[in-house]
């Protein structure tokens, strides 16, 4: 069946865009970590993770299956012990404040579970009970922002799995977090539901200041969703910075697709140009890296320099820099051996 | 904690625990069917055969009523509620849900007790009242229990079923599992516990099964088959009820504490 609508209108009462409210939790970051190591045995399943997670941003975590985001989630929460490195949450460290840092937290891990055989409002009635008294009036607008209420009374065992999602959801906004810990949210959703459960996403960070740190191994999700990502490969923190800074290699990357009727002269015309770094043919036309900031000034720029120079030009497409091929790029040199990589 | 939050935190374990279906419908067969069963059989058998079968009622069949359910068929029905409220959280994944609330682990476990002493003494309480109407009922001419009697009756029944009870759901919380922490607590209660019982070289140390230092608590004779109560003083027998308490919350609770989430 398919999800209920997101109700935006009947938003959850909160303290996550309240200044106040985060000044008294400290830090600047979300989440903080140094040298964070956790082994499983001989196994190294995070290897001295360095992670910055900047307040009421989207951050995605991603990486491959079996790279360590569950377990990173896991450690800090308080679910499993690191083994070495230290990491504050909402500026409280971890485990020490262990109950202060996650007041304010709320989490789904690997996949929402619940008591089957209670109703949806009894299943965080549970959760209400633990967080304290004043949690119970956040049920119904919990229930409301994620078009649950009218299913609430039902037993969760009849529930389809983007219920679930949403209930799980639910469950995290009855701590009014000012951090959400999300792991493969969008599993076993069908298309309309990911894009209700993204634009969910945005507005807890755009309207609410909240943060919402999600982990994913899709690329396209994370690179639609989240502001800022890590890369995570084998328990190591590969690289983390702005989706644009991701996708660019370390620095937003602009370019465009040229299609001209004379790309001998086009070609000669762009390297002589202080406004490309670089010009190459390519299978769509010629490929362009700009110098300077990019955006539409640039590509008007290019195209006046190409009229002006007597080439016509046909199509002018700026290159949308995608973090799957950074990401594949990544992956790739990682599993290429170090003669490869010197190659 | 504040008393409201353990007060809250108790009361949705009771709600996980009475909407549990299917637990309930067998732990309350166990308490309360064989009581039942007992005065339906005894009551066909007397008028029947008056001459040879004696009326239902009266206090010797209190006994023996009390015994049913305080130490044979009460126990059993504890386990069931104690090993549900040990294992449900864990088993039904939500128990990480719960570590994410930032709530301290032991209070987790802590508030499972009397969540299921609740519900225990809840079922147990039935069987009683049955027991009693029945005792009274089906009299006839027979002498039957007096007021402090059956005051001490109902105390030995929920003393006896709600330490069963509490062991069970530290003996659940350590396993975390629920199949197994069934299977082992009821061998232990109706195989093992008689057997050791009955082997009379094994001398005092026998007074260390848990079934026969409750026994000492009855206000009636229980005694069954030869051998099958240890003698032992009373302060043994709240010393042995105290130690299995003691050693099964404690290791429940360091199991919650410990075991990753």
């Amino acid at each position: 069946m398919r999800p209920v609508p997101i109700d935006r209108e009947r938003a959850l009462p909160t303290q996550a865009n309240d200044p106040a409210a985060q000044d008294q939790q400290g830090s600047a970051l979300a989440i903080e970590t140094h040298g964070l190591t956790k082994r499983f045995g001989e196994r190294t399943a995070l290897d001295g993770i360095d992670l910055r997670v900047p307040r009421a941003s989207a951050f995605g975590f991603l990486g491959p299956n079996g790279a360590g985001k569950t377990t990173i989630i896991r450690t800090l929460l308080g679910l499993t012990s690191a083994n070495s490195g230290t990491m504050e949450v909402l500026g409280h460290p971890m485990p020490l404040e262990r109950a202060q840092a996650l007041q304010r937290v709320g989490a789904i891990v690997e996949e929402p579970r619940f008591h089957m055989h209670l109703t949806g409002r009894e299943n965080l009635r549970l959760i209400a009970a633990v967080r304290g008294p004043e949690v119970h009036e956040r049920i119904a607008p919990a229930l409301a922002r994620v078009g649950l209420s009218e299913r609430a009374g039902e037993k969760v065992k009849s529930y389809s799995m983007g219920m679930r999602q949403r209930l799980g959801v639910a469950r995290c906004l009855l701590a009014d977090p000012l951090l959400l810990i999300l792991d493969e949210p969008t599993n076993g959703l069908d298309p309309g539901g990911i894009q209700e459960f993204r634009e969910m996403i945005r507005a807890m960070v755009e309207q609410e200041g909240r943060t919402v740190f999600i982990s994913s191994h899709l690329l396209d999700e994370v690179e639609r969703t989240c502001d800022a990502a890590a890369i995570v490969d084998r328990g190591k923190i590969i690289t983390q910075g702005t989706i644009a800074e991701l996708a660019g290699g370390g620095v937003a990357r602009h370019e465009l697709i040229l299609g001209v009727d004379d790309v001998a002269r086009a070609l000669g015309t762009l390297g002589a140009s202080e406004l490309v770094l670089e010009s190459h043919r390519s299978d769509e036309g010629i490929r362009v890296v700009l110098a300077g900031a990019g955006g539409a000034e640039s590509a008007a720029r290019v195209n006046a320099l190409l009229v002006g120079a007597g080439v016509g030009v046909a199509r002018l497409e700026p290159v949308r820099q995608s973090l799957e091929q950074r990401f594949l790029e990544i992956t790739t040199r990682l599993d290429a051996t170090p003669e490869e990589v010197e190659a | 904690m504040s008393t409201a939050i353990a007060w809250q935190m108790t009361s949705v374990d009771f709600l996980k625990l009475r909407k549990r279906r299917g637990m309930m419908i067998w732990s309350f067969l166990l308490a309360v069917a064989p009581v039942l069963i007992y005065f339906l059989v005894s009551a066909i058998q007397h008028s029947s055969n008056p001459g040879r079968y004696g009326p239902a009622g009266g206090t010797h069949n209190f006994t023996d009523g009390l015994r049913v359910i305080a130490l044979f068929f009460g126990p059993l029905a504890a386990v069931l509620i104690g090993v549900e409220a040990g294992t449900g959280d864990a088993s039904a994944g939500v128990f990480r849900d719960l570590v994410v609330t930032g709530r301290s682990r032991l209070a987790l476990f802590a508030t499972r007790v009397p969540a299921a002493l609740a519900l225990c003494c809840t079922m147990i309480g039935v069987a009683y009242g049955l027991l009693i109407v029945g005792t009274y009922a089906f009299a006839s001419n027979l002498p039957t229990p007096g007021l402090s009697l059956v005051f001490n009756g109902l105390g030995f029944a929920l003393l006896a079923t709600g330490v069963v009870c509490v062991v069970a759901v530290g003996f659940a919380a350590l396993t975390t599992s629920k199949p197994a922490a069934i299977i082992a607590l009821i061998a232990w209660q109706i195989v093992a516990s008689p057997l050791i019982a009955n082997i009379e070289s094994l001398g005092s140390a026998r007074a260390g099964v848990l079934s026969q230092a409750l026994g000492h608590f009855s206000p009636v004779h229980v005694e069954g088959r030869r051998g099958e109560i240890v003698t032992m003083s009373q302060g043994t027998a709240i010393l042995v009820t105290l130690a299995w308490l003691a050693v099964f919350l404690g290791l429940g609770a360091w199991r919650t504490r410990k075991m990753d989430a």
